[in-house]
């Protein structure tokens, strides 16, 4: 067992990514303890963890504490992983849960986004000529005025790198659902862009 | 995936595949190079990508403190970069970088490159990546090649500053200049005869300082010395995942590509290396 009172500095892992590591074999690890495994694991998973987090919830501080009670949780329930997911939909989907939870007094909002979330999108209109007219920095921007759902699937295609059945199983919902879902995050986002450039 | 007919455009899955860098079906691939409505749909997508990426992947990230192994703080932030120091970043595009250098080999769909310092960059492309080729590529313009002839007009002959030959690339479009879309005949050293769509035939001249561009080429039409620019994603190996190349053949002696975006938009940089800056 570490000394709680170290020097914080030895404590930090700056090296870079290893890419042949093997997620399942460190998760073994961090179930029996071994803490060398749980600062690598962070190192390999936090800052997507983190990224996506922070594109759900818009704050950096109570991402920050989602993320570290989503590693808390990797660090007592490692011997649970069943391997039927990949390692990165697994920890996304209990940093998932963990949001879930701290934003539970936002429920009505969420159901709201979800119900927002899967309706079809009108078709080509004003808010693909939008997005053929953006700047990346005006997109950026624009993301973040998204409802939750729909920053949500957005983080999870394009930042956490997982496949569409992958993001499926995160969101619990059908490989078509998360097409219908991004295709109506790229149409809010075109609608915003379009306010935007009418506001200008 | 969409396997249906091969003309049938990508369905979403594939693009996202594209956009993210995941494989997709030769026959996606090779619709998509051919396919403006699907090149559009990807650069879409891109784009919508670009917008994420920006809002997570610059995070730095927090140190992870165990204390005593039940429980751990994150603190101080650190700030790591992937990115090799042979490239470097895009003034304005947070998420992009650059590389420049010479032509070195091509490996499948890589491309390696020699930069002024010596070292070696390889640069990866995908079908989405925007890939341009210009200089004074005469031979290029061949009988039966659909081109825009650029330049100005007298006595019902153009003397063509700009030949953008292929598809229509709205961006190569300086102002000043006479514009005649058509079909190349009569392909000589000092020029050819543009047949427009109409039937009419107009007398084509062309010089040492006529600009050739081919807004749309292969990896295979990119002759070896050639001066290379690429714009994209670095990896943490220290490559660069291509958004664009711009190939330029035939540098003028003591010239130097100074490419500079309007914006981050794939259409910008895309309009920006289709003439090689």
């Amino acid at each position: 067992m570490n000394d709680p009172h170290r020097d914080a500095a030895a404590a930090t892992f700056t090296a870079d990514h290893d890419g042949d590591c093997d997620d399942a074999a460190l998760l073994g690890k961090i179930g029996q303890g071994d803490e060398d495994a749980m600062a690598t694991f962070y190192r390999e998973h936090g800052r997507v963890v983190l990224g996506q987090v922070l594109l759900v919830t818009g704050e950096r501080v109570l991402a920050e504490e989602i993320v570290q009670d989503t590693m808390l949780a990797v660090w007592r329930g490692a011997g649970s992983f069943r391997g039927e997911s990949s390692v990165r939909s697994w920890v996304i989907a209990i940093a998932r849960r963990q949001t879930r939870d701290r934003l539970r007094g936002h429920r009505l909002r969420l159901v709201d986004n979800a119900y927002l979330a899967d309706q079809p999108s009108s078709g080509p209109g004003p808010e693909v000529t939008a997005l053929d007219r953006a700047e990346l920095a005006e997109v950026t921007g624009a993301i973040r005025e998204l409802a939750q759902s729909h920053r949500e699937v957005l983080g999870l295609v394009f930042g956490s790198g997982l496949s569409l059945p992958e993001v499926a199983g995160v969101l619990e919902i059908p490989v078509g659902t998360v097409k219908s879902r991004l295709t109506a995050a790229r149409t809010a986002l075109g609608r915003v862009l379009t306010e935007k450039g009418q506001n200008r | 995936m969409n396997t249906g007919h091969a003309d049938a455009h990508l369905d979403l899955e594939d693009l996202i595949a594209e956009v993210t860098g995941q494989a997709i079906a030769d026959r996606a691939r090779e619709h998509l190079t051919r396919c403006e409505h699907c090149q559009l749909e990807a650069n879409r997508w891109n784009l919508v990508a670009g917008g994420v990426r920006d809002l997570t992947a610059g995070l730095p990230q927090a140190a992870l403190v165990l204390l005593g192994g039940a429980s751990y703080g994150i603190s101080a932030a650190l700030a790591p970069h992937a990115s090799g120091t042979e490239l470097t970043a895009v003034s304005g595009c947070v998420t992009l970088e650059e590389a420049t250098g010479t032509l070195a080999q091509v490996n499948g769909t890589s491309l390696v490159i020699k930069t002024a310092s010596g070292q070696p960059v390889t640069v990866t492309t995908a079908a989405s990546t925007f890939m341009s080729l210009s200089g004074t590529l005469l031979s290029d313009i061949t009988d039966g090649a659909t081109v825009d002839v650029r330049g100005s007009s007298s006595d019902g002959t153009i003397a063509a500053a700009i030949v953008t030959v292929g598809p229509p690339f709205s961006a190569v479009n300086p102002p000043g200049l006479v514009a005649v879309r058509g079909t190349v005949g009569d392909a000589s050293t000092a020029g050819f005869t543009l047949v427009t769509s109409a039937g009419t035939r107009v007398p084509v001249t062309t010089s040492g300082d006529t600009l050739v561009v081919v807004p749309h080429a292969s990896l295979g039409q990119l002759p070896a010395g050639a001066t290379i620019f690429a714009v994209g994603q670095a990896g943490p190996d220290g490559t660069l995942s291509a958004r664009a190349v711009a190939a330029v053949r035939q540098l003028p002696a003591g010239g130097h590509l100074n490419v500079s975006f309007r914006s981050c938009s794939p259409s910008s940089i895309a309009a920006a290396l289709a003439l090689g800056g």
